[in-house]
């Protein structure tokens, strides 16, 4: 854990870089909505992903369980609130 | 107070766990303000009123410009985390200075963002739309304000303290937070901005 | 004086008038018989300043209970005013300030901090911990909790009560139509107040992942711990959706945007939408503590431990997340298609199986048990088959087109009550009565107890039942009257002597309190029960430290297996014990936040940015702040556990 180049914050970084430039082709390139929300729900939760696990250390200690069962518990309610909530007032109204 | 220095200094006491622990518990709780503001923002996404859409107002080049200089600062502030776990405060203070100079930079160029969307029709006033789109927008600067302000209380706290298992604790979770806002900020980017734009 | 005029109340009656009389004469005596029994220095060293959650329970106790006082009033001029057609006691403003009051006090002010009193209370002591994880913190979520309150309550005596209802629906609490503050306060307080919970939530699952007992794996905690634990978990989610709402709501009212308005785009049934994302989870957030309660009663009185254990843990873990699926029950009739209210139709009716298995658990504990029938026993036993009957009428409501039948009508109204009532209320009840002598020393009276379960059932039963009637026969909620023709007025007068019954069951409950400190025997020991689990392990009263040696611990009855099975509890000696200072900074911060909440429902902007600029000082404060507690030396334990008869060996 002490090796002295930051060899995975680099990475990542980087990587982070690459899926923003992707995501970026939903702006400079013409594609539908459903291709365009595919590539951005994508890229968009691999680099959320990315700095949970590589910049923030999440799987690092012994809490690792708590703390992503805590994410999960997180991600799956908000999508249920995002996605419920455009079926009542939008989709099915 | 019992230090483990088996592990970080940040989590070496057990009242540094017991914080950590609670700050991701923390972020949970974010995650679910964050995502009610979507909810909101995607209901009233094409109700504009008399105003004006997002492809409308929205311009690619100070999105990006913003992107940038958040996600390099998230990156910066992962190499000071580094530096410190080292033990070398010097080059840590560095980098969360730089940390916080992007993060200023990022709130200057929002601000001025806001003030070209007022310019153009587009305020707080006008319409849903206009209303959820600044309040995202601003919750998520108000979080980096914030942080400006916490962070810098950090860094005058090693310098006249040096690295403890506390001061280490606080600038660990610091950088959570700081990561957390660039999560946020991605989604902002691809699903208000990009989305916006397509 | 123009910037008198905006503190007065749009529309006064007698009652509140008397109302302003009393609070003022209330507080003045309190200044004076504090400053004449030199109590200020004891006030602020003991309770104020206090980060003991233990202290800090019972200060939540208190407030609860006060506020239960005036929910109940405000409950019974509603049960008044309609027990006759065209009555005039509460005209139709009033009506709608006592109901709206009437339920945010009662689920926000009463149900709330009565839960939170035991989260605070219990949970160390159950786990064996010395106290919260963020002890600080901790007192903040009080200060908070308890300036929102009070910001509140005063509503109705200054500026002007909320009136659209304890769900505050948009348009109607929009500025063009409640031109009063009543509805600032609304959003601002329980904004506030709301803040406080999420820091207990955040605080109390860290507490339960981190500080239990060495021995004390997950699946071997106490059932009102995994309980709490659960409703925490829920509170950490739910909570910020509210925090959202409530400042959209906010802005609306003082900052003219457009999220719920009816024209620039706004979009009004946003806020119910959202209102009941957040409103949902709040019921069971309430629910899951009382059933966590009752758990630990049923187990101690039937003489055997909870039968179903692993069932009891995944049906709150399953309750949790289903919660947050179910929300668009509440409105089934606001013009969403079939396809979603069927959705929602199949998760509400779904959620009755995991509460339907710990109702089958609780009777299978009682299943060849040795049963006794003390207090807190009663009301659990009477809560089995008055709260199967609220949630089976659940049930019904659940069935969307049968919904647009029932859709507030007095049958929601009997709906909620019956699940709120037997389902919460009996359980704080029975658990105040449970827990009271080890808080206090002595037990509450018997007798009296006994009285008080049955004449609230009693009067339960005369209250709600036939509101189920009236609201199949077409009596609407929330209506200030109506007239003879309609044949409502024998049931409602029903319902009226009901409430009175109920009343008389409350006021023997503070006679009882009274008698009992006043007759009843200190010399009851620790354990008056003969309970399972470790927080009766402690002495009574719990000194500060609650336990002198932390315990080890083998299997979910730890204190049950130490007294019948020989296992050692408290190994080891004693050691110097770290315990946080106490701090002014949760008062403080909280009096700031107080006046900015105050400012703002008022639009008196300097004193908002002031405050808020105080509160951000004491932020600060506490960033730079470099206390760390203090430690309880070894012989200063030796004396105390002395002093409490022995150290418990």
């Amino acid at each position: 854990m002490n090796e002295l180049f930051p060899l995975k914050q680099v990475m990542g970084f980087v990587l982070s870089l690459v899926l923003t430039a992707v995501a970026l082709l939903v702006y400079f390139t013409d594609m539908s909505l459903l291709s365009g929300m595919t590539v951005l729900l994508l890229t968009a939760f691999i680099q959320a992903g990315l700095q949970i696990v590589v910049f923030m250390h999440a799987g690092e200690t012994n809490d690792k369980k708590s703390i992503y069962t805590n994410i999960y518990y997180g991600i799956l309610i908000a999508l249920v609130t995002i996605f419920g909530t455009l079926l009542v007032m939008v989709w099915d109204m | 107070m019992k230090v483990d220095n088996s592990l970080p200094l940040e989590y070496s006491t057990e009242e540094n766990s017991l914080k950590i622990l609670g700050f991701w518990i923390f972020l949970g709780a974010e995650i679910m303000l964050f995502a009610t503001l979507f909810a909101a923002y995607f209901t009233l996404e094409n109700r504009l009123g008399n105003g004006p859409s997002g492809a409308e107002i929205f311009e690619i080049t100070p999105v990006l410009v913003e992107t940038l200089l958040l996600l390099t600062s998230s990156f910066v502030i992962g190499l000071g985390i580094h530096a410190m776990r080292l033990g070398n405060k010097k080059a840590m203070m560095i980098f969360f200075s730089i940390t916080l100079l992007l993060g200023a930079g990022f709130l200057g160029f929002e601000i001025y963002e806001f003030i070209h969307y007022v310019h153009v029709g587009a305020t707080l006033q006008t319409s849903a739309f206009t209303a959820i789109l600044l309040t995202t927008l601003g919750t998520h600067g108000l979080h980096v304000t914030f942080g400006l302000f916490w962070g810098l209380f950090i860094l005058i706290q090693i310098k006249k303290r040096g690295l403890t298992p506390e001061t280490a604790n606080k600038s660990f979770i610091f950088s959570l937070y700081w990561h957390f806002l660039d999560i946020i900020w991605i989604f902002i980017f691809s699903f208000i901005y990009l989305k916006g734009m397509m | 004086m123009d910037f008198f005029d905006r503190f007065a109340v749009p529309h006064p009656s007698f009652l509140i008038y008397g109302a302003m009389v009393s609070i003022a004469i209330a507080m003045i005596a309190v200044v004076v018989g504090i400053t004449y029994f030199k109590k200020w220095g004891y006030l602020w060293r003991e309770w104020l300043t206090t980060v003991d959650h233990k202290r800090i329970g019972i200060m939540y106790l208190i407030v609860a209970l006060l506020m239960l006082f005036r929910g109940g009033v405000d409950a019974i001029m509603m049960r008044y005013q309609l027990s006759m057609p065209d009555n005039t006691f509460l005209d139709s403003q009033h009506y709608n300030e006592v109901f709206t009051t009437h339920g945010i006090v009662m689920i926000l002010f009463m149900a709330m901090p009565f839960i939170t009193f035991f989260f605070n209370y219990l949970i160390p002591l159950q786990i064996g911990a010395r106290d919260v994880a963020f002890p600080r913190l901790n007192a903040l979520s009080f200060w908070l909790f308890f300036m929102g309150a009070m910001l509140f309550n005063m509503s109705f005596v200054v500026g002007g009560s909320p009136d659209a209802g304890w769900t505050s629906y948009f348009p109607l609490a929009g500025n063009e139509f409640s031109t009063s503050v009543g509805t600032n306060y609304y959003m601002i307080a329980i904004q506030i107040a709301g803040m406080g919970t999420l820091m207990t939530g955040i605080n109390f699952i860290t507490t339960i992942l981190k500080m239990r007992a060495p021995g004390m794996k997950l699946m071997k905690m106490p059932m009102f711990t995994w309980s709490a634990f659960i409703a925490n978990v829920i509170v950490v989610f739910a909570f910020p959706v509210l925090t959202v709402l409530l400042a959209m709501g906010t802005m609306d009212r003082l900052f003219g945007t457009n999220f719920f308005t009816t024209d620039n785009g706004g979009m009004d049934m946003l806020w119910a939408n959202l209102f009941w994302v957040w409103g949902h989870p709040e019921v069971y957030i309430l629910i899951l503590p009382a059933f966590g309660l009752y758990s630990e009663i049923i187990s101690t009185f039937a003489r055997r431990n909870l039968y179903g254990y692993k069932s009891m843990v995944a049906s709150m873990v399953v309750i949790s997340i289903f919660s947050f699926l179910v929300w668009a029950h509440h409105f089934f009739t606001m013009g969403q298609g079939p396809l979603t209210n069927s959705i929602f139709s199949i998760t509400t009716m779904a959620i009755a199986v995991p509460t339907g298995v710990k109702i089958f658990n609780w009777l299978f504990t009682l299943w060849k048990g040795k049963i006794v029938f003390p207090t807190p026993m009663l009301y659990s036993i009477l809560f089995i088959p008055l709260f199967t009957l609220g949630g089976v009428t659940g049930v019904m409501l659940a069935m969307s087109a049968a919904d647009y039948q029932y859709h507030n009508t007095m049958f929601l109204v009997a709906h909620f009550h019956n699940v709120i009532i037997p389902g919460v209320v009996y359980a704080m009840i029975a658990g105040l009565t449970f827990y009271w002598p080890k808080m206090f020393g002595f037990m509450l009276n018997e007798k009296l107890g006994k009285w008080t379960a049955w004449l609230l059932s009693v009067g339960f039963v005369l209250a709600f039942i036939p509101m189920y009637i009236t609201g199949l026969d077409g009596q609407a909620r929330r209506m200030y009257t109506y007239s003879e023709s309609t044949g409502f007025s024998a049931l409602n007068m029903v319902s009226f002597i009901g409430a009175a019954i109920m009343a008389v069951a409350f006021a023997l409950l503070v006679y009882n309190i009274y008698y009992s400190i006043r007759y009843a025997s200190r010399d009851i020991g620790n354990d008056p029960w003969d309970a399972r689990s470790l927080e009766w392990a402690t002495h009574t009263p719990v000194p500060e430290y609650n336990f002198a040696i932390i315990p080890e611990v083998a299997s979910t009855e730890a204190f049950w297996d130490s007294k019948k099975k020989g296992h050692e509890l408290f190994k080891g000696k004693i050691e110097k014990i770290h315990m946080p200072n106490n701090s002014p900074i949760p008062f403080i911060m909280s009096c700031l936040f107080f006046a900015f909440g105050f400012s703002m429902v008022f639009s008196i902007w300097p004193v908002a940015i002031i405050a808020l600029i105080g509160i951000l000082a004491c932020l600060t404060y506490r960033s730079f702040e470099k206390d760390h507690g203090r430690y309880i030396s070894v012989e200063e334990i030796k004396e105390t556990e002395a002093k409490l008869r022995g150290a418990k060996k």
